[in-house]
C-alpha cells in the first residue's frame, strides 16, 4: 500500500492513512489491484492510523480506520479475498528505553482494534519491540475475536533495532496466543532465512513472510530485487512452515502476481517445534534441555537490608542483586517481592520492568497472590515463569488461566488442602492432578514445572528420599520438568552449604531440571556446572572450561596494604582495602568517630580536588563508592550491637516527568548516598504527585529534582508548586516545610529560583554541601 | 556502513572535569575499558536527505536563516549509535557509576565521530559543492522540537530505530539530528561558539576558562 502511495505521487496533507477519506478511489483501486493479481488478504491503509500519529490531522482514528477498512471491503467484493486491519507500532519508543509507559501502548492499539472491527483479521506488523507487540496483541485479544498475525522487523544481523531475537519473538507470542508469527519489512526474502529458520524451531504455529524487494538505496528508495527472483527466493523458504507469503516496501501488484504464479501449486508444510520447553526475555531464550539455575536472592524472606529497600522504594538494591545473580551464573531469576508494609501488587511491576531494563534473564514471577501475579505477567516482557500453583481448587482455579491467557510457563508445588503428602506417592498424586488440570485449559504439560518440595532434613530425616523419589517419578512419568528450592533442606544443621551441594547433586541425578539456588554460593553453581559436564549435557566442557578458565586465582591476603589509611584508601578509590581498613580501625575506634574524623573529611577532600579540577569526574565517584563501602561496615558494625543509625537524614531524589536523563541525578545519589544521607530514589520521569505522596508518607522534608531539557523544566516548576501546596508538607503558618534543591545542564540559579526552589546546585559536590547545610 | 574509530580521549576527558586535569593511569584504563565495549555494542547508522532551499517548515528563525545564508539546498542527517548502547550505560549505573560516567562520555564522543564520518560521506556526493558545519535543532533559536520533523522527514524510527520522545528527548540518546548548507561557493568560516549556545550560562566549560568544542 504504501508503495503504490509513493509512485502514485497522491498528495496529502498530515499522512498517508488520511486519504482513505480524502481520496477513497484511490486507496480502492489499489487494493484491487492486490486482488486482481492474486492475493488473498489485503492490509487495510492504517499502519499509522493511531491516535498519537494522527494527532493535529483533524481526522479521528474511528473516521480513518472505519474508511479504510469500507475501501478494502468495498474491493474485496464478489471476491474471497479478506480484509486486514494493518496495524503498526505507535511511533514513540516504549519503556525502558522509551517514554511511551506499557499501558499508553496498550490503549493507542485498543482504540483502533475497536475502530476496526469490521475487517476479518488483525496483523500487527513492523514492530521491532516485542514489548510494544505484547501490549497489541492483549489489546487485540481483549477487545475482539478476530485471528492475529504478528510480524516484526529483523536487521541483518538477526535482531531487532531493540534486541529482540526471533526465538524469544516466536516464544512469546506463540504463549500470547497469535495465530501466525513471522517476518514483515527488514530484508530481501533472500536474507531473511537465519531469522525464519530460527523462529520455527521455537514454534508450532504457521509463519509469515511478507519482505522487501531487497534492500532499498539508503536515499533514493530504489529496491532491489526483481519479481521473479523475490517470487522464488519466498518458494524457498516455505518448508520452515510459511503459510502467508506477501510483499513489503517496493513490491507492486506485479510481486504479488509472480508470488501467485510460483506459489500456485505449492503446499503449506506445517512445522512442530524443536526445542524443549522454553522461557525468555525479550532478547534471550532459556531452552530447560539440561539443569538450569534459578536465582532465590531477589526475596524479602529473612532479609532485613531487603525489606528495608522494599519499604525504602530503593530499586537500586533489587537491582544490584539481579545483576550480581547473573554474574555468578543464574540463568533465571525468581522475583519476589512480598511484604505487609508495601502495596506488592504495584510493587511487583516496578520491579519487573526495572529489572527488565537492566538485565537479560528471562524471570520468574513468584507471588501468593493472584491479582500480584496477573499484575506482573501483563507488564514482563517475553515468556515467564510463575511461582506458583499447588493442589488447592483455589489455586488451580485462580492461577492456571492466568497462565494460559499470558502464556507462561508455571510451577506446580506438590501440596493441597491437606498439606504436604508425607509421601513419594502423595506427591506424585497431586502433580498429575495439577498436570491434568493445566491440559484441560490446554498449557503443554512441558510448560509445567513440579516441585517435589524439600523438607528440612534435620526435622524429618525420611523426608529427603521421599522428595526425590517424587521428583524422578515425576520426571519419567509424567513427562514434566522440575523445580525445587534447595537449601530448606539443611536448616537447623552446621555446615549448611556442604549438605545443600550433596543434596543438589542427588536431586539432578534424579532428574532436577531447575534447582533454585543462591548462584553467588561457588559450590552451588559449581555442583551444576559440573554435573552438566558429567552427564554429557555441556558438550566438550565448553561452558565449564568457559566458566572457571579464566577465575584468578585465589588472593592472598593484602598484606601490603596494612599500612595503608582510610583517607588514602578512599582517595584512591580502593573499596577492598576501604573496607578492611575500616574494620580494623572498628576494633579500636567509635563507629561515629570514624565517620566524623575520618571518612567524612577524606571524602571532602577528594570533593574539594574535583572543584579544583586536580581530579575527574569518576575518581570522585569511585572515591564515593569506596566510601559507600566503609559505611556499609559501620552499618553492619552498628546493627550488630543494637545502636543508633548513621543516616544523617532523607532526601528524595527524583528525575522530573518526561525527562528519561537521569545519569547526573544518580551521581548526586551516589555522593550523598557516600556522606550517610539516605536517599530515596524515585527514578526518572517521575510524576509530581509521587514525589509529594512520598514526601508525606514518609516524612521527608529535603527533596532534589532533575532536569534535562528545557521542555521538561516546566515539570520541575509543576513539582514544586505541588510540594508548596500540600497542605500536609506546610508548616502551621502555611510557610513550606520541605526544602528543595534543583539542577540540571540547562537550568541557571536565577530560573531555579523562579520557579520556587531553594536551592541551585551546579554539580553533584554543590549538592552534598547543600544537604550539609540543610540536614547538618 | 560506518565503524567506530579510536575515540578521542581529549574530547571524553573533557565532559569528565575538564582538559587542565592531568591524565591519569586510571582514567586511561577506564577510558581503554569503555572503548572495548562501546566498539562492541554500538551499531552505528545514519540517514540523509538533500533537500532544496528555501524551505519554511525546516528553517524557522533567524539563526538556521543566518547560518544557511547564501545555500541553494539542505542535507538532513540523523545518526544514532543504536539502543545497545543506551542499555550498556543503564546497566553500568547500576554496577559502577564511575564507569557509566565514562561510557557516557566516551559514547557522546563517538557519536560525534559517526556524524564527522557521515560528512565526509556525503560530502563526496556532492562534489563541487561546499557544506557549512552541522547545525541541530536547539541550537540558537533553531527550536528543539524540529527533531521530530527531522525523524519523520528521515523515516528515522522504521530506518534505523531512532526516535523522539513527547519531550525531544532522541532516543537512543546517543543520536544526533542535523542540518547542513549545500553551498556552489566556498562558504566564509562561520564560527560557532558561545555566542549562539542555549547553554552559555550553566556551562561547566565556560566557568572553567574552557570551550566544549562546540
Amino acid at each position: 500500500m504504501g508503495t503504490m502511495i509513493q509512485k502514485s505521487g497522491a498528495g496529502y496533507r498530515h499522512s498517508p492513512e488520511t486519504l482513505n477519506l480524502t481520496r477513497p478511489e484511490l486507496i480502492l483501486s489499489f487494493h484491487k489491484a492486490y486482488i486482481e493479481a492474486g492475493a488473498d488478504i489485503v492490509y487495510t491503509n492504517t499502519f499509522g492510523a493511531n491516535a498519537y500519529k494522527l494527532e493535529g490531522s483533524g481526522c479521528s482514528v474511528e473516521r480513518v480506520i472505519g474508511a479504510g477498512v469500507a475501501n478494502a471491503k468495498k474491493a474485496c467484493e464478489g471476491t474471497d479475498a479478506l480484509v486486514a486491519l494493518d496495524i503498526g507500532p505507535v511511533g514513540m519508543l516504549i519503556e525502558p528505553a522509551g517514554a511511551m509507559r506499557f499501558e499508553e501502548a496498550y490503549d493507542y492499539f485498543k482504540q483502533q482494534i475497536l475502530a476496526g472491527a469490521d475487517a476479518d483479521l488483525i496483523v500487527l506488523e513492523t514492530m521491532t519491540d516485542l514489548y510494544e507487540l505484547k501490549a497489541a496483541v492483549l489489546a487485540a485479544k481483549e477487545n475482539s475475536d478476530k485471528p492475529i498475525l504478528a510480524t516484526m522487523t529483523f536487521e541483518r544481523g538477526g535482531r531487532t533495532f531493540t534486541g529482540v531475537s526471533p526465538a524469544a519473538a516466536a516464544v512469546t507470542l506463540t504463549g500470547l496466543g497469535v495465530d501466525a508469527v513471522g517476518v514483515n519489512c527488514s530484508l530481501g526474502p533472500d536474507e531473511l532465512e537465519p531469522v525464519i529458520a530460527e523462529m520455527t524451531r521455537y514454534t508450532d504455529l504457521p509463519l509469515v513472510v511478507k519482505a522487501n524487494a531487497g534492500l532499498p538505496d539508503p536515499n533514493s528508495n530504489e529496491y532491489d530485487i526483481l519479481p521473479d527472483s523475490f517470487a522464488q527466493c519466498v518458494k524457498a523458504l516455505l518448508p520452515y512452515g510459511v503459510k502467508f507469503a506477501g510483499g513489503c516496501c517496493g513490491t507492486t501488484p506485479e510481486y504479488i502476481a509472480e508470488l501467485r504464479r510460483v506459489l500456485e501449486n505449492e503446499r503449506f508444510l506445517p512445522c512442530k517445534k524443536s526445542v524443549d520447553s522454553t522461557v525468555c526475555s525479550a532478547s534471550t531464550a532459556v531452552e530447560i534441555n539440561g539443569p538450569r539455575i534459578i536465582g532465590e536472592r531477589i526475596n524479602p524472606t529473612g532479609k532485613k537490608l531487603f525489606k528495608q529497600a522494599l519499604v525504602d522504594n530503593n530499586i537500586d538494591y533489587i537491582l544490584t542483586q539481579a545483576l550480581s545473580q547473573v554474574s555468578g551464573g543464574a540463568e533465571i531469576l525468581d522475583v519476589n517481592v512480598g511484604h505487609p508494609e508495601i502495596d506488592e501488587k504495584k510493587m511487583m511491576v516496578r520491579v519487573l520492568k526495572a529489572i527488565q531494563s537492566v538485565c537479560d534473564a528471562p524471570l520468574q514471577i513468584d507471588s501468593t497472590k493472584p491479582d500480584v501475579l496477573e499484575a506482573g505477567l501483563r507488564c514482563y516482557n517475553g515468556k515467564p515463569i510463575v511461582n506458583s500453583v499447588n493442589g488447592e481448587e483455589k489455586s488451580l482455579a485462580s492461577v492456571l488461566p492466568l497462565v494460559k491467557k499470558y502464556g507462561a510457563s508455571v510451577v506446580g508445588l506438590t501440596l493441597d488442602e491437606g498439606g504436604i503428602p508425607k509421601t513419594a506417592e502423595g506427591r506424585f498424586a497431586i502433580a498429575k492432578r495439577i498436570v491434568e488440570r493445566a491440559e484441560a485449559l490446554g498449557i503443554d504439560r512441558r510448560d509445567v514445572y513440579i516441585d517435589c518440595l524439600t523438607l528440612t532434613v534435620s526435622a524429618e530425616q525420611d523426608a529427603c528420599r521421599e522428595t526425590l523419589k517424587a521428583l524422578h517419578r515425576v520426571k519419567t512419568e509424567l513427562g514434566c520438568k522440575t523445580c525445587l528450592g534447595v537449601s530448606n533442606i539443611s536448616f537447623g544443621l552446621p555446615n549448611r552449604e556442604l549438605v545443600n551441594s550433596t543434596f543438589l547433586t542427588m536431586a539432578l541425578e534424579e532428574g532436577l531440571d531447575l534447582p533454585i539456588i543462591n548462584p553467588n554460593i561457588p559450590a552451588m553453581t559449581g555442583a551444576v556446572r559440573a554435573y552438566r559436564v558429567l552427564s554429557g549435557i555441556d558438550k566438550n566442557s565448553a561452558d565449564f572450561i568457559a566458566s572457571y578458565n579464566d577465575a584468578p586465582a585465589a588472593k592472598p591476603p593484602a598484606q601490603a596494604q596494612e599500612n595503608l589509611s582510610l583517607d588514602a584508601a578512599v582517595y584512591s578509590g580502593l573499596k577492598t582495602e576501604g573496607a578492611s581498613v575500616t574494620e580494623r580501625l572498628l576494633e579500636s575506634t567509635d563507629p561515629m568517630e570514624i565517620v566524623n574524623t575520618l571518612l567524612i573529611p577524606a571524602l571532602d577532600r577528594v570533593g574539594e580536588d574535583f572543584e579544583k579540577g586536580k581530579i575527574f569526574l569518576p575518581q570522585l565517584i569511585q572515591s564515593a563508592n569506596t566510601a559507600q563501602e566503609c559505611f556499609e561496615v559501620i552499618k553492619k558494625h552498628l546493627a550488630k550491637a543494637g545502636g543508633e543509625s548513621v543516616s544523617k537524614g532523607k532526601i528524595i531524589l527524583a528525575t522530573v516527568k518526561g525527562d528519561i536523563h537521569d545519569i547526573g541525578k544518580n551521581i548526586v545519589k551516589v555522593l550523598l548516598d557516600n556522606y550517610g544521607y539516605t536517599v530515596v530514589d524515585l527514578g526518572r520521569d517521575v510524576d509530581p504527585q509521587l514525589v509529594v505522596d512520598t514526601a508525606v508518607e514518609q516524612n521527608i522534608t529535603m527533596i532534589g529534582l532533575s532536569a534535562l531539557m528545557t521542555t521538561t523544566l516546566k515539570s520541575m516548576e509543576d513539582t514544586i508548586r505541588l510540594v508548596r501546596a500540600t497542605p500536609a508538607l506546610q508548616n502551621p503558618d502555611g510557610s513550606s516545610k520541605c526544602v528543595v534543591f534543583v539542577g540540571g545542564a540547562v537550568l541557571t540559579e536565577d530560573y531555579a529560583m523562579k520557579i520556587g526552589a531553594d536551592y541551585y546546585c551546579r554539580d553533584a559536590k554543590e549538592s552534598v554541601d547543600t544537604a550539609k547545610k540543610v540536614l547538618g | 556502513m560506518i565503524t567506530l574509530q579510536r575515540l578521542n580521549r581529549r574530547e571524553a576527558l573533557r565532559y569528565l572535569g575538564g582538559a587542565k586535569v592531568r591524565r591519569n593511569e586510571v582514567m586511561e584504563r577506564m577510558m581503554d575499558e569503555a572503548e572495548q565495549e562501546l566498539f562492541r555494542a554500538a551499531r552505528p547508522k545514519y540517514l540523509y536527505k538533500i533537500m532544496d532551499l528555501p524551505n519554511g517548515e525546516l528553517t524557522p528563525g533567524g539563526d538556521i536563516k543566518r547560518h544557511l545564508d547564501g545555500c541553494s539546498r539542505a542535507v538532513l542527517l540523523c545518526a544514532t549509535l543504536g539502543a545497545e548502547v543506551d542499555r550498556l550505560i543503564r546497566v553500568a549505573q547500576i554496577r559502577d557509576m564511575a564507569k557509566a560516567v565514562v561510557l557516557d562520555s566516551m559514547a557522546s564522543v563517538a557519536i560525534e565521530q559517526v556524524c564527522q564520518q557521515a560528512d565526509e560521506i556525503i560530502a563526496a556526493q556532492l562534489p563541487g559543492s561546499y557544506l557549512t558545519f552541522r547545525y541541530s535543532p536547539g541550537y540558537g533559536d533553531y527550536p528543539v522540537e524540529l527533531q521530530k520533523t527531522f525523524l519523520t522527514l528521515l523515516d528515522a524510527p522504521r530506518k534505523i530505530g531512532l526516535s523522539v520522545s513527547d519531550s525531544c528527548l532522541l532516543i537512543p540518546a546517543k543520536s544526533v539530528t542535523a542540518i547542513a548548507g549545500i553551498s556552489d561557493l566556498p562558504i566564509p568560516q562561520k564560527k560557532r561558539g558561545c555566542a549562539v549556545c542555549n547553554l552559555r550560562e550553566t556551562c561547566q566549560y565556560r566557568r572553567n576558562g574552557e570551550h566544549c568544542g562546540f
